[in-house]
């Protein structure tokens, strides 16, 4: 059991990265929710006991690649968000799924604050609200799962 | 639910130190130290550009199946595309051909001509340009910065610091190159700098990408300096990166403001930045003391030497030691 696990955490992973790599354009690139980052997060909740702040930083590694960036800016977001995720992890599973999303909003924000704050220490210029968008469609990409029946560990309201 | 919930719990109530090994926060000092580490070194030193090379070229196969269903949905729409198209299509080409062909004739008495005309200055010849063509892969995911992928890399004998052009104008620089891939800055990123000369009267100057808005700075010219809106920017050739001549941008809005000595005057570009498939990759003809040849610029640099340089030759001073004397001569 715990076997197939670790395998379908990385082969989950590995499909967040395909659609990482998918050739977005335009306001799709903008609105691209962090298909690597929301699978980490799930599997931080999930199964902590296989997904790390190690996993994380390795992800954001490979984030890193792939946007052709500086290595490391990625891995840090990643990792912070991480640690945010794992330090209320016990926490999370008494949520009921609108307070869990709430909670993943932040996540997904911290995680492109700590980008921000990265980049624009590199030099890039600031950006407008719009900026955040991709945690905004990050959120909604999760509900969507919740719905469609993907176990996140929320509680549904009342059970 | 209830069930799947239990088990969590059970899962959660083993022994902390059983589960988790470090503490997070351990965890999370150790990695970001980590990241921070990487930052500091892929930002100042050049060590991790060959891994960064070989790591992408591992990629590739991943990002060739993410291309597929794009690549597919183009291929389909070419195979769907209509007999009355493409027989419009091919008329226009083949009277743009004609056109081609006597503009081409021309060329060709002219070239000669130039050439006797350098043999009798006993210049040095014009050096001929080689090119490649590639296909645009995807668009930089980066936001913060204005780059695109192209199908080329090393094993098509891409090197970086090539400059790329489509059928309307120059479009970028390489500034990375991978054993399949390569990535190009457009010349409307905020690190990319270009020697331009206004078409009109041969004032030349440097533009600089903005970012955001897809148009093109020219900080560094006095407020009385004679541009005006229309004037068209070509390359001017004294950096030996971009072949001489070819066009840029056009000059889209001159301010002048009071508290300043410079102009402030943006232009938009020529090439189709944003909406091409194709681009043509062309590389100045190789000099034994390039300095351009290496596997990785850091966007940085080239802005800084072509500015430095364009400062140069503003000021009507000696071109740099590396550069034969031919293409300032030409350009003037």
């Amino acid at each position: 059991m715990p076997q197939s696990n670790f395998k379908t955490v990385y082969i989950s992973l590995l499909m967040a990265l395909i659609c990482l790599l998918v050739p977005w354009s335009g306001f799709a690139l903008k609105a691209r929710p962090d298909f690597l980052l929301l699978v980490i997060i799930f599997w931080l909740i999930r199964a902590p006991n296989l997904c790390n702040v190690g996993t994380a930083w390795l992800a954001g590694l490979i984030a890193d690649l792939v946007t052709g960036g500086i290595f490391g800016q990625y891995a840090l977001a990643y990792t912070v968000t991480a640690f945010f995720a794992v330090v209320y992890q016990r926490r999370l599973v008494l949520f009921n799924h609108t307070q869990q999303l709430l909670y993943v909003f932040i996540l997904l924000l911290i995680s492109q604050f700590t980008l921000l704050i990265l980049k624009i220490m590199a030099g890039a210029e600031v950006w407008g609200w719009s900026y955040f968008l991709p945690s905004l469609t990050g959120i909604l990409l999760w509900r969507l799962a919740v719905l469609l029946g993907l176990n996140t560990g929320g509680r549904a309201r009342g059970t | 639910m209830a069930l799947g919930f239990n088990q969590k719990l059970e899962q959660q109530q083993e022994p902390a130190f059983f589960v988790r090994g470090p503490s997070p926060f351990a965890r999370l000092v150790f990695f970001s130290a980590l990241s921070l580490a990487l930052i500091a070194t892929d930002s100042r030193l050049q060590y991790l550009s060959n891994i960064r090379q070989h790591l992408v070229a591992v990629l590739h196969p991943l990002q060739v199946i993410a291309n597929a269903p794009s690549q597919l949905y183009h291929d389909v729409t070419d195979y769907f595309s209509t007999q009355s198209r493409l027989v419009n299509e091919n008329k226009q080409l083949r009277q743009q051909a004609l056109e081609h062909s006597v503009a081409l004739q021309q060329l060709n008495t002219l070239a000669l001509e130039n050439n006797h005309l350098r043999d009798l200055l006993k210049t040095n010849q014009a050096l001929a340009e080689t090119s490649v063509l590639g296909e645009v892969m995807y668009v930089g995911r980066d936001l913060f910065r204005k780059k695109i992928i192209v199908n080329r890399g090393t094993q098509h004998q891409i090197i970086a610091g090539q400059a790329v052009i489509d059928a309307t104008g120059v479009i970028g620089q390489i500034t990375r190159v991978f054993p399949y891939s390569s990535e190009v800055t457009l010349i409307t990123d905020k690190s990319l700098a270009i020697p331009v000369q206004i078409e009109r009267n041969g004032l030349r100057a440097i533009a600089f990408g903005r970012g955001r808005d897809n148009t093109l700075d020219i900080p560094y010219l006095p407020a009385n300096v004679d541009i005006k809106a229309g004037d068209k920017l070509v390359t001017s050739g004294i950096d030996g990166v971009y072949p001489a001549g070819l066009a840029v941008a056009t000059v889209t809005k001159i301010t002048a403001t009071p508290d300043s000595a410079y102009a402030r005057i943006t232009c938009t570009p020529t090439g189709g930045i944003e909406n091409h498939r194709h681009v043509l990759i062309v590389s100045m003809p190789i000099r034994d003391e390039d300095p351009s040849l290496e596997a990785e610029i850091d966007p940085t640099t080239p802005a800084a030497s072509t500015k430095k340089e364009g400062n140069k030759t503003n000021k009507k001073t000696a071109a740099k030691p590396t550069i034969k004397p031919t293409k300032p001569n030409a350009a003037e």
